[in-house]
């Protein structure tokens, strides 16, 4: 209140940033200490992190912030380093793939060691539920990275664990010596490696339909590959419950029914209620949300007073003045001069 | 109509490509200015009311203390609560620089500020009975409002006003809605109800109250009341100062205003053609700019008001080239020159009679 500020701490910021450079109010310093090329596209990453930082159950993602040429980017990375290892040394480690027209993450690939980033507290669900039952692992390429934690984690093995990691190619294969590792280790854990080359997309569900009987079921890839196997899974008989999966990497825009005609899905949360409506894609956020009813704050209507600034969570929108796209993480985007490419979700 | 079509749309299109090239280079370099603009405002805030307190070594320190603290309300209102308010920097995607969370060291609540200036006065700019700014429903600035009784001494009104200056701005939108007083009008439209704006209202008043005239003197013991005078004086210059800079923004003599029937369905073109007749700079050194938070190149601030401030001063050549190609009118001249027109305006009119600033369109 003294600063005018939400906390004496905000209040403070511009202090604490000239003591130390980058610092960021509820976010966690981490320092580069070395990168290695895992496949020609992903890079692994190891970081010291703070000591007050919370820690995390494996399978959880973070939501990294570099600050690039004055602005903050974050995206979210799953952590695929085994829990023992924060334990032991307060480090992890991250395994990204980097996507050479992307925004972000050549950024990433470019970090020098030492440098330092924000990542936040851990968040997510996604996480080994029963270790005492028995369960399928199945990763499709970079979807590896929270499921590696997980398997490399376990200390005590109750009940036989599969991985069916989907690859192109076993030279994409990130992770890979470690978890051969553990499959040449622990008699409980099995490893089989599927090459999208060699082996049809029917074969492999086929293969994940039956050794899926009476076994809980992790699911980590791109979206189209997750959309389809767990579609699959449920019409061969597969409860629904047994399924847990992690969404992963950017949504895609085309939708479950293969359709394209430019609607998609807006999730907003309000502090007076989350409501749900669609957005078409060649009319503004604004005008979508009012036509179903859902009032956001809203001003000149031009993009020039900022009284419609929403937080986008997720999704990618396009700038209807420049047609310039936005990023798929999280930022902030007037809902008056923005269009849905993707499906959203927003905070005002 | 003083321009042709073709002219509203060329016009646009040259302005348009002078935002483009400036934020095409936003970056590193406006990111390390506002904060270090922020840590400045910081640090005189802080400092100020340290020396408050210092004022039993010797009063001159108190003295200093009061230009501080009032450098750093100056400082929070102008180059970064304005600023930031406008969404200049919401690119930087910044936890504190954001024009949703950024809240200022002033009467008037962030939002109802926003709501009043971004929308009415920046859409709305000087049309008569749209834009409350021209004259802010208390002062006769043209021929255009019929003069009252009260006009006579509104010399004395303004000057009430300037020294208050952040309750008018925070009672704003509140008048505006006849929260209070008045007759409902019809034809008004509101996002929020009447309760919520009268509890924005008390609350970040109370809070700016508590502040400043309780919680500070309380904590200074003994030296309570020099704290208290000391926050009143610092508040009463940054009172002076905004309203003087804001005043020579729009109420120069050259400045025009429009009928809110010219101005139905208008193209971008005739919307940048009005913000440049209805808005006024003065020139000054750098120092100057930022104490204004760049409102000394009203005319660019009008024209772009969400790109950041310092780059204003650079585009204001720019555009008074363009100004000049096309023969639109481009008011400028010195602090001084600008704000004898405007005091003399407020003088004027506070008699009958006179001239109509509406530029017919």
């Amino acid at each position: 209140m003294l600063g005018n500020q939400a906390s004496v701490r905000l209040y403070l910021l511009p202090l604490l940033q000239a003591i130390w450079p980058g610092f960021l109010p509820g976010q966690y310093r981490a320092r580069l200490m070395s990168a290695s090329w895992q496949t020609p596209d992903m890079v692994l990453l190891r970081f010291n992190v703070s000591s007050r930082w919370p820690g995390f159950v494996p399978g959880q993602h973070l939501l990294l912030t570099l600050t690039h040429n004055g602005r903050n980017l974050s995206r979210p990375f799953s952590i695929c380093s085994p829990l023992s290892l924060w334990q032991a040394t307060g480090q992890i480690e991250l395994c990204c793939k980097v996507s050479q027209s992307g925004s972000f993450t050549p950024l990433l690939a470019s970090l020098k060691s030492n440098s330092v980033v924000n990542i936040s507290a851990a968040q997510g669900d996604f996480s080994w539920q029963q270790p005492a039952m028995p369960a399928l692992f199945i990763a499709a390429g970079s979807g590896i990275t929270p499921i590696a934690s997980m398997l490399l984690s376990q200390r005590h093995w109750l009940a036989p664990a599969t991985l069916y990691y989907r690859v192109r190619g076993t030279e994409n294969a990130a992770l890979l010596q470690r978890l051969q590792q553990l499959a040449a280790q622990q008699p409980l854990f099995t490893l089989h490696l599927s090459d999208s080359r060699f082996e049809h997309s029917d074969v492999f569900t086929r293969q994940i339909g039956t050794a899926a009987n009476n076994k809980q079921l992790y699911l980590c890839g791109p979206s189209a590959f997750m959309q389809q196997l767990s579609t699959a899974l449920v019409q061969a008989g597969v409860a629904k419950g047994d399924i847990f999966q992690e969404q992963f990497g950017p949504a895609l825009p085309v939708l479950a029914g293969g359709d394209n005609s430019g609607q998609h899905q807006v999730a907003l949360q309000h502090a007076a209620g989350n409501k749900v409506f669609t957005a078409s894609a060649n009319l503004s956020l604004l005008q979508s949300a009012e036509q179903q009813g859902v009032n956001p704050r809203f001003g000149c209507r031009i993009g020039v007073c900022f009284q419609c600034v929403c937080d986008k969570v997720s999704g990618q929108v396009r700038d209807i003045r420049s047609g310039a796209l936005s990023g798929h993480g999280s930022e902030q985007i007037q809902l008056c001069i923005s269009q849905p490419v993707t499906d959203l979700v927003l905070k005002q | 109509m003083a321009l042709s079509n073709e002219q509203y749309n060329a016009l646009a299109s040259e302005l348009d490509d002078i935002k483009q090239q400036v934020q095409a280079q936003l970056g590193e370099a406006d990111a390390r200015y506002i904060r270090r603009v922020l840590l400045l405002q910081r640090i005189s805030a802080i400092s100020g009311r340290i020396l408050l307190v210092l004022g039993f070594i010797t009063p001159w320190l108190w003295g200093l203390g009061v230009l501080l603290l009032a450098l750093g309300k100056i400082l929070d209102n102008m180059e970064i609560g304005h600023n930031v308010l406008h969404g200049q920097y919401d690119w930087m995607n910044d936890p504190l620089l954001h024009s949703r969370r950024y809240e200022w060291d002033i009467a008037c609540e962030s939002g109802s500020w926003q709501r009043t200036h971004n929308v009415e006065h920046h859409s709305y700019t000087n049309i008569i009975g749209k834009d409350r700014d021209f004259g802010y429903g208390l002062l006769r600035l043209s021929n255009d409002f019929r003069w009252r009784l009260r006009n006579l001494w509104q010399g004395g009104t303004y000057l009430l006003l300037s020294m208050l200056f952040q309750w008018g701005v925070s009672y704003h939108e509140l008048a505006g809605q006849r929260v209070f007083f008045g007759k409902k009008k019809n034809d008004r439209q509101t996002q929020v109800s009447d309760t919520e704006l009268k509890k924005a209202f008390f609350v970040k008043g109370a809070r700016q109250l508590i502040k400043d005239y309780l919680f500070f003197p309380l904590i200074a013991g003994p030296m309570w009341l020099w704290v208290l005078c000391g926050n009143l004086l610092a508040n009463l210059i940054r009172n002076l100062w905004t309203s003087t800079v804001i005043f020579c923004g729009h109420f120069t003599k050259e400045v025009y205003a429009f009928k809110a029937a010219d101005c139905e369905n208008e193209s971008r073109g005739h919307w940048y053609y009005r913000q440049m007749l209805g808005s006024s700079n003065f020139t000054g050194p750098t120092w100057l700019h930022i104490l204004t938070g760049h409102l000394s190149c009203q005319i660019e601030h009008h024209l772009f008001p969400d790109i950041p401030a310092r780059h204003y001063p650079k585009m204001a050549k720019q555009v008074q080239a363009i100004a000049a190609k096309y023969g639109i009118p481009y008011n400028t001249g010195s602090f001084l020159r600008q704000y004898s027109t405007v005091f003399w305006r407020i003088m004027r009119y506070s008699l009958p009679g006179g001239k109509s600033a509406v530029k017919a369109l």
